[in-house]
């Protein structure tokens, strides 16, 4: 399921409200947020995402889902974003560039929203789940959807996956009844 | 006329096609409107957004949405607080529900005849036609060995309090209990439309055009009504095509959300089109048990607490609430969890431990179906503070009866969440307060917004469902109810729609 396809609120006035809104009293211009976003690997063959975006998600996807733990499986080995990618370029145009407005809202969540010098995939793995968890609980009704919206299309791609199901004891067999 | 089901996304259909009976939605409401229709020798053709998916094709994985649910299973409202479950398959939300049977009671008849003008449809006239639906269905109650820990719970809680409940009917025969009913069924045992009224379609000669979304009616002199349609790809992700359909009837059976859409994008219909539209949110619980209880295996959904739930409300009609257990796939109860990282994958360890319901809340149609972006409903829907009281009596209500079945801890998963360990604990839902986008609602059940009322001041369509300001053009799928018929729809559509049929047909 894609939470994600609903995801037709991020309008580029409303995103542009929140963002300048979320930057007052934070002195850093458009290149020096740039700066602080600094360089992505190149993951290449995406269908639509950027690199930096792909970062961006990998990063969330990494903090949701670390490695270790209840169960050894985590989102370090599985391209989760490259899932979101394919996904994203089978929606239409507006819908894609909504998400995508989203997913700089999210980069840029610590400085407009917390007035932090760092974007959220620079920020250490508990970190970033820590300032995430905040999204979801925010006075924003924009922040709350992304949180919603990303948490729930990354978690149900992630434990789709039958290779994690014996770690949580999740079969598909019947139980038998003729 | 020799009937067919024809994919468009791999075979060319006609630019032109004239028939007498266009249905659009091939799901409860078309497919018997098409059977019956194609029964009585009409020529009748049935547009389908979705694919046919039956058997192998059915993976039980989440990734099944994409292809079997609108908008890749994403639909919500506008501000993302309920998530708007709409089937999109040959067959339609009879291929992806959790197969309960439940139909109109006698309450809610009375209820349309005495606020909603509806004189005629009293229990009597519509008691033939369910006792057709029902035998479509092949209505049977589950067997003991068929209801799963997971229902077994609540139904031990509910009587461990004495509290009213019931096992729910269901249309499955030669279930083998995989338990992933809400991504369709690999071994065909619902007996719903795709295996039902859409094959007795096809051999009574209706044709079935699927991958064909239709874009607009154009009513032209009344007679003989054109409707645009495009042609899908293969998924169903893209337009690749367009041709017409011209018909001197055309029957909306595309859902609550679809049928409004397409009459206000056709320009159709008076002010009430898209209004009063019900969503019925359903908020599920969960509750961790310290024995095993595979929430994931057998039917998901067989027993109801029927004790709150108020079937003949002088105002409302269907009104309180009820609590039903339900199974998911892993992801789907991953995606409910209240915690993340570390957190979240020990919770996960616990999944087969893991209990669950839906409270299910009828509302009073406080949406909206408008334009919005080509192709999308505009879904608006404001939840007031009544509503909002029944939910939190439902979840004391959930949480008392998991208590009492011996849950450890029941989790209302808000992005707050509410943990309720003990009665002490039931005081912490009072500041339970449903902001949006806190709360992970889900509607399976769209109705009303283009509800069936004697006059057009009251309503969008007249009680034989033809649309107000129309000739030719009904609506015989849930759009027509004027508040909620049922805490499961299926029964009701496939009921009203053999008795608006029959009474077409009459015409």
């Amino acid at each position: 399921m894609s939470a994600l396809a609903g995801f037709s609120v991020l309008s580029r006035r409303r995103a542009l409200k929140v963002a300048l809104g979320a930057l007052g009293g934070v002195v850093v211009g458009v290149s020096g947020l740039a700066s602080l976003r600094g360089c992505a690997k190149d993951v290449g063959a995406l269908r639509c995402l950027s690199d930096h975006e792909h970062r961006t998600l990998t990063a969330l996807a990494i903090a949701l889902f670390p490695e270790g733990g209840a169960f050894a499986g985590g989102a370090a080995g599985v391209d989760l974003a490259r899932t979101f990618d394919a996904f994203l370029a089978d929606e239409d145009a507006d819908r894609r560039s909504d998400l995508k407005r989203a997913l700089l809202l999210l980069e840029y969540g610590p400085v407009l929203f917390e007035r932090r010098l760092v974007t959220f995939s620079n920020l250490a793995p508990e970190g970033r789940l820590a300032h995430f968890e905040r999204w979801a609980v925010s006075e924003r009704l924009v922040r709350r959807q992304v949180a919603l919206a990303f948490r729930k299309f990354l978690t149900i791609v992630f434990y789709d996956r039958p290779e994690i199901w014996p770690d949580i004891g999740y079969v598909i067999a019947p139980t038998g009844a003729p | 006329m020799k009937g067919a089901i024809v994919d468009l996304s791999r075979e060319a259909a006609p630019r032109e096609t004239t028939v007498d009976y266009l249905v659009i939605g091939s799901g409860c409401g078309g497919a018997t409107a098409a059977r019956e229709l194609a029964r009585a020798g009409k020529e009748v053709l049935v547009l389908e957004e979705g694919g046919d998916f039956t058997g192998g094709a059915l993976t039980m994985r989440d990734g099944m949405y994409d292809q079997l649910y609108m908008e890749r299973g994403g639909r919500a409202t506008v501000d993302l607080s309920i998530t708007v479950l709409q089937g999109r398959a040959l067959g339609g939300g009879g291929v992806i529900n959790a197969s309960d049977v439940v139909p109109i009671g006698p309450g809610v008849l009375r209820h349309w005849q005495t606020q909603y003008g509806l004189s005629e449809l009293t229990p009597e006239a519509l008691a033939p036609y369910e006792k057709l639906a029902l035998e479509d269905l092949s209505a049977n109650t589950p067997r003991d060995d068929q209801i799963n820990t997971n229902n077994a719970l609540l139904r031990d809680g509910a009587r461990a309090l004495n509290l009213r409940g019931e096992v729910m009917l269901h249309n499955r025969r030669g279930c083998v209990g995989f338990g992933k009913c809400l991504v369709g069924c690999p071994v065909d045992a619902k007996r719903n439309p795709r295996f039902v009224a859409v094959p007795d379609a096809v051999a009574a000669g209706a044709r079935f055009f699927l991958r064909a979304r239709a874009m607009r009616i154009d009513r032209g002199n009344d007679e003989l009504k054109t409707v645009e349609v495009r042609t899908l790809d293969e998924k169903g992700y893209h337009e690749q095509g367009e041709l017409r359909v011209r018909a001197r009837t055309v029957i909306l059976a595309a859902n609550a959300v679809a049928s409004a859409e397409l009459l206000l994008r056709s320009g159709l219909g008076n002010a009430h089109v898209g209004r009063n539209l019900s969503l019925q949110p359903q908020l599920p619980i969960v509750a961790f048990f310290d024995r095993e209880v595979q929430l994931f295996r057998g039917i998901p959904q067989s027993y109801a607490v029927t004790e709150f739930e108020q079937l003949d409300h002088p105002e409302h009609g269907l009104w309180g609430f009820r609590i039903e257990g339900i199974g998911g796939t892993a992801g789907i109860m991953a995606s409910l969890l209240p915690k993340l990282g570390h957190e979240g994958k020990a919770l996960m360890k616990t999944l087969p431990r893991m209990a669950a319901s839906l409270l299910l809340v009828p509302d009073a149609g406080n949406g909206r179906v408008s334009l919005g972006r080509p192709g999308r409903p505009r879904i608006e829907y404001a939840m007031p503070e009544e509503q909002k009281q029944r939910y939190r009596d439902a979840i004391r209500a959930a949480a008392r009866i998991y208590l009492a079945a011996g849950a450890r801890e029941v989790i209302v998963p808000l992005a707050r969440p509410i943990s309720i360990r003990s009665a002490a604990d039931l005081a912490l839902v009072d500041g339970a307060s449903f902001e949006p986008a806190t709360a992970p609602f889900l509607s399976a059940h769209q109705q009303g917004s283009v509800r069936m009322a004697p006059s057009p001041a009251r309503g969008a369509a007249d009680p034989g469902g033809q649309v107000y300001g129309t000739r030719g053009i009904y609506v015989l799928d849930s759009s027509g109810f004027p508040t909620s018929a049922s805490s499961h729809t299926m029964t009701p559509i496939l009921t009203m729609s053999r008795y608006l049929t029959a009474r077409i047909l009459a015409r």
